[in-house]
């Protein structure tokens, strides 16, 4: 790959995807192209990218984004998080909402393994949660959804005891059972599009995805969030991100790493 | 804070090894045993904070070394995670059910073994 391809490379990510594609991601994104060009039906991924700079075509091109999105991700991730939903939120929640009903979003779930945390998490309290789960990759949400992970992935943040309570063995993969597939909607959905769809959340999970957005999308990334979240709702960003530089509509909860709520002018412009 | 020891049990010396460079860099003192007999004699001397235990052992395996641990005066105090090739559900079942805290099924990497010392509680982490 050349330079003058990786540079066409970060303009169809950050045009298409909102997507910031560092440059020490060079060699990773030859990488990941390898098997992208070999599906696709070409020598190589050069020849691959002349093609798609020559004549864009819409497959092809989404393609190549998805195998450079950064779907990095592992169950309870950042156990922390876990904890204080678990302990803290969900009760909270369930007892002062109609019906005892949460509504959960996890906002960039890549291959699902947070959203399956919760959903986890949940029927272990047996509370009631709707929880929607959506990514901008659509084969990353075909492999949420199926529920399938190799032993890598598997084991990567989860005990062996909720292995077996939660997975059932499948040859060399585990996969999620019927009552966890259940407990969760995937969706794709591009967490930039205007979309119609306003429901609200009582607390949304975007976790080390606007640290990989252009800086420049960050505040509409938030704007978005700020719209789909109650009132009085959490947000869960990842460790090393901060709202403040991008948008006002958020401050932090002192002593949960992560947790946001909403910012008392945010309430009052929607009130 | 005294530091805390790990027990590597396997009977090939290229598994400890690895394992040895992973355990160390979570902050822990690594001591060897080949065999479930060798960590057996280890433990009755002084128990370590966590063991990181083969299935499959010459002399003594690690479900035998396991029950045997667990019947010792303060045998029920190491963290012990199974470590081992035996992927089956029913066989991980069988590990747990004979007090093992968690299981690592082979083959492993760093990031997996620091996720299991979370679990157990072995080391303070943000993952």
């Amino acid at each position: 790959m050349t330079p003058e391809d990786f540079d066409r490379l970060q303009t169809l990510l950050a045009s298409r995807a909102g997507f910031r594609l560092t440059r020490d991601r060079m060699h990773l994104a030859e990488h990941r192209l390898g098997p992208v060009a070999r599906r696709e039906g070409y020598h190589n991924v050069e020849a691959m990218l002349a093609t798609l700079w020559n004549k864009p075509v819409a497959s092809l091109g989404w393609s190549v984004i998805e195998a450079l999105l950064n779907s990095e991700t592992w169950f309870r991730r950042d156990r922390a998080v876990f904890d204080v939903f678990a302990r803290e939120l969900m009760p909270a929640l369930t007892s002062a909402r109609p019906g005892g009903k949460v509504r959960l979003w996890s906002a960039g779930v890549s291959t699902g393994q947070e959203a399956y945390s919760l959903a986890m998490a949940a029927l272990e309290s047996r509370a009631d949660v709707e929880i929607v789960a959506t990514d901008l990759s659509q084969q990353a949400i075909d492999k949420a959804a199926s529920g399938l992970y190799t032993s890598f992935e598997i084991q990567r943040g989860l005990s062996a005891k909720a292995m077996l309570r939660w997975f059932e063995q499948i040859d060399e993969q585990w996969r999620a059972r019927p009552e966890l597939r259940k407990a969760v909607r995937f969706q794709r959905a591009n967490l930039l599009d205007d979309t119609a769809d306003d429901r609200q959340f009582d607390v949304i999970f975007c976790r080390n995805v606007l640290s990989d957005l252009e800086p420049g999308r960050r505040a509409q990334a938030l704007d978005r969030l700020e719209r789909r979240l109650v009132d009085d709702g959490c947000l869960f960003l990842g460790f090393d991100e901060r709202p403040d530089g991008d948008s006002v509509a958020f401050r932090p909860v002192a002593g949960r790493r992560g947790l946001y709520v909403k910012a008392p002018s945010a309430v009052r412009r929607a009130a | 804070m005294d530091l805390q020891t790990c027990l590597i049990v396997d009977d090939s010396r290229i598994i400890r090894k690895v394992a040895r460079r992973i355990v160390e860099g979570l902050g822990f003192e690594v001591d060897e045993a080949a065999d479930g007999a060798e960590a057996l004699t280890y433990c009755m001397a002084a128990m370590p904070h966590v063991v990181l235990l083969d299935w499959q052992m010459p002399v003594m395996d690690g479900l035998a070394f396991l029950r045997r641990l667990r019947d010792l005066p303060g045998g029920r105090a190491p963290k012990v995670l199974f470590c081992t090739i035996e992927t089956r559900a029913d066989r991980i079942a069988e590990a747990l059910s004979a007090g093992a805290d968690d299981y690592v099924m082979k083959p492993f990497d760093g990031e997996i073994l620091q996720s299991k010392f979370a679990e157990v509680g072995a080391v303070q982490s943000p993952s």
